[in-house]
């Protein structure tokens, strides 16, 4: 590099070479930088100099072909009090110089060197001849009051200093107000987020307040419903916003509209003029030629939503302060997001809990408290709920010193409509007494009673009706569905399975019932179960089963026992073979010893 | 161009970038690559040392934040000096970059 300042006609000369060399570009750059400054220029001008003439060398070294390699490049710089012009030749074969320098696109990583020369100097001329290119640049420079002589160079400093120093607290100044005012907006709505005000206002306010903050003038706030992968407009700066709700497909598709892209790439997406939306964009439909970004919020990997912020009005694009707010009003929207799904969560399981209480407490009042015992006959009931719903429940109507009508039912379902319709059933059948010799009939007049009903809701219930009379030592029995009733009698070597033919309620509306009659032999059991009871599983995951059920019964009949006491035993049976288990379904029976 | 390179977790930690510029972005930008660990996503290059940067320096930048990308992390650029964040603002790229002050 060589140098020789001078004064020109123009104002004061600094020439210098470098080699076609980028190492050689900084040393030079850095040269005219202590020229400049010895001439009064302020720092943002040298700065922009500074640049502008970096990125013109970077150019022709980077332009020059192989064989011109040899030749210098040559700086000329000329200052004089109103301008400061730059000029760089080289000896490349140069290249053309485009009508308009625009700015590539932001993934680019070249293409940007023109774009700054433009941005930075007043104006700027590209002149290309055969083996021989000049590229001269011009700044002006702030017009001075008074004489054209230039003010002492002490005072010349102080001045320059000052008009740095005005320059930084101007800068700090935007930055702390915007830094200021997010901060209060956020203060307010955090404190304004402890008064119940709806999640859909708390948005609104806070985005109206985004727009004054950072000079824009539309908002869209796009959040995925729970279990949906859609993006629905959840809030919106005017009703011409409300778009239709946007399907977030599973892959990345250059076609989608930018809310979409944004939200797959997970990251923002800014539009303007240069970088049009797509015509078919709804947000291009509804605000067309608007420039602005969309920013998608995450909670770990589940997206939240996109916030699309735009300008209409203004031209100007959102500086780096203004997007640092958006980013911070959208970080802490989706916060507050996730926050109130996470509370809305918990008072639904709240809710569920407590609708299981209650379905709880329903079944619990159906289950007797005392059960009517027949003289001689013994009488016991049992009902372990699975969690705390229930659909199993027992009955014993005591009709007369003699006759008894005992109830067992497993309404498929849970929670409190399988404990209403448990509870209506009872109902139903100790309402219609006159039928109660006659479970069959019993049965055929309760399902058509309920049938609407329960094919309303598909549910339906099994149930079996045991009409028991120890005058004429026998039983009529008759099922919906339901588990056979076991009868065992001592001395006999198998369990009588009484199953007549019958369909759940619920299923037909008119479907056959029969009666199925059998003696009481002395000291006989008869025991009605629910499938919790033959389907639970131990810790190895098998089956208590009929079988075993069959022995245990059978065995019984070996030694007297009340029917308190055969309850307890079999109860007990159930929970050995179920240790270290937890229940899956109710389990339910009902058990009469002589 | 020396440059100092810290491991924190999953970020890579550049300091001490002086310039930026047509002479240097490429060693530069070899040098990060090539200190990359296995498990490193984010990239955070601290620009408060930077009095100079050119648009070969931001194509360096660039091309980071893309291997940033690759491995779902992000570029940040902490404390800029004033001309340096003039710059980016200039070419939009504070769009593209997290510009982070202390």
């Amino acid at each position: 590099m060589s140098e020789s300042p001078g004064k020109s006609s123009r104002g004061v000369a600094l020439r210098l070479s470098l080699a076609c060399d980028l190492t050689e570009v900084r040393p030079a750059i850095l040269a005219v930088r202590g020229f400049l400054t010895e001439q009064g220029l302020a720092e943002k001008d040298l700065t922009k100099c500074e640049l502008a003439l970096a990125e013109a060398c970077n150019n022709a070294i980077n332009h020059a072909a192989d064989g011109t390699k040899s030749k210098a490049i040559e700086i000329e710089v000329i200052c004089n009090a109103a301008k400061v012009e730059l000029r760089v030749n080289d000896h490349t074969p140069g290249f053309d110089w485009p009508q308009r320098v625009q700015l590539p696109d932001s993934e680019s990583e070249r293409g940007r060197g023109l774009y700054l020369i433009q941005s930075l100097m007043d104006s700027s001329v590209y002149f290309r001849g055969a083996g021989e290119n000049s590229l001269w640049m011009c700044k002006n420079r702030p017009s001075q009051t008074g004489s054209v002589t230039l003010p002492p160079a002490n005072l010349e400093e102080l001045n320059r200093r000052l008009a740095e120093s005005e320059q930084i607290i101007n800068d700090m100044a935007e930055e702390l107000s915007s830094c200021y005012e997010s901060l209060s907006a956020i203060f307010r709505f955090s404190a304004e987020q402890g008064k119940s005000i709806s999640l859909e206002n708390f948005s609104r306010h806070l985005l109206s307040d985004l727009l004054r903050i950072t000079a824009a003038d539309w908002f869209v706030l796009r959040l995925v419903p729970k279990e949906q992968s859609r993006l629905v407009v959840f809030t919106a700066s005017e009703a011409g916003l409300v778009l239709e709700p946007l399907e977030v497909p599973l892959t990345a598709d250059l076609a989608r509209p930018v809310e979409v892209r944004s939200a797959l790439n997970r990251q923002d997406i800014w539009f303007d003029q240069q970088k049009a939306l797509e015509a078919d964009d709804p947000l291009q439909r509804a605000k067309p030629d608007s420039l602005g970004l969309v920013h998608p919020f995450y909670f770990g990997d589940t997206l939240i939503g996109a916030l699309t912020v735009g300008k209409t009005i203004s031209r100007v694009p959102f500086s780096a302060a203004q997007t640092n707010v958006v980013h911070t009003f959208a970080d802490f929207l989706a916060i507050q997001i996730v926050n109130a799904r996470f509370q809305e969560e918990r008072v639904n399981n709240l809710l569920v809990s407590r609708d299981l209480q209650i379905a709880k407490n329903i079944q619990r009042s159906l289950l007797m408290k005392t059960v009517p015992q027949l003289p001689g006959f013994g009488l016991a009931g049992y009902c372990e709920s699975a969690r705390q719903v229930g659909g199993d429940f027992y009955d014993a109507v005591k009709l007369s010193d003699h006759a008894l009508l005992l109830i067992i039912a497993d309404v498929m379902g849970k929670g409190i409509p399988a404990a209403m319709f448990a509870a209506i059933l009872r109902s139903l059948l100790r309402a219609l007494p006159e039928l109660t010799n006659q479970p069959s009939e019993l049965l055929s007049r309760v399902n058509r009673l309920l049938f609407d009903e329960l094919s309303e809701v598909d549910m339906f219930i099994t149930a079996q009706l045991v009409y028991v009379d120890i005058g004429k030592r026998r039983l009529i029995t008759a099922s919906a569905g339901h588990c056979p009733l076991l009868l065992a009698v001592r001395g006999e070597a198998e369990v009588k399975m009484l199953s007549p033919e019958g369909m759940p309620l619920g299923i037909l509306p008119d479907t056959p019932f029969t009666d199925e009659t059998a003696e009481l032999p002395r000291n006989c059991r008869v025991l009605l179960y629910t499938d919790g009871l033959t389907e639970a599983r131990n810790a190895r995951g098998e089956l208590f089963g009929l079988e075993r059920l069959l022995e245990w019964l059978k065995e019984t009949t070996t030694r007297p026992r009340k029917a308190e006491e055969l309850k307890d035993e079999l109860a007990a049976e159930l929970a050995k073979f179920q240790v270290n288990t937890s229940l899956k379904d109710d389990q339910t029976f009902l058990i009469m010893a002589e | 161009m020396k440059i100092k390179v810290q491991i924190l977790g999953d970020t890579l930690n550049i300091e001490g970038v002086k310039e930026l510029s047509a002479a240097n972005a490429n060693s530069f930008r070899d040098q990060v690559r090539g200190a990359l660990a296995e498990r490193s996503k984010n990239i955070d290059v601290d620009l408060s040392q930077t009095l100079f940067l050119d648009s070969c320096g931001l194509g360096a930048l660039i091309s980071l934040h893309k291997t940033a990308c690759t491995r779902n992390g992000t570029v940040r650029l902490l404390n800029p000096t004033p001309p340096v964040e003039q710059i980016l603002e200039l070419t939009r790229l504070h769009r593209v970059f997290e510009i982070v002050k202390k």
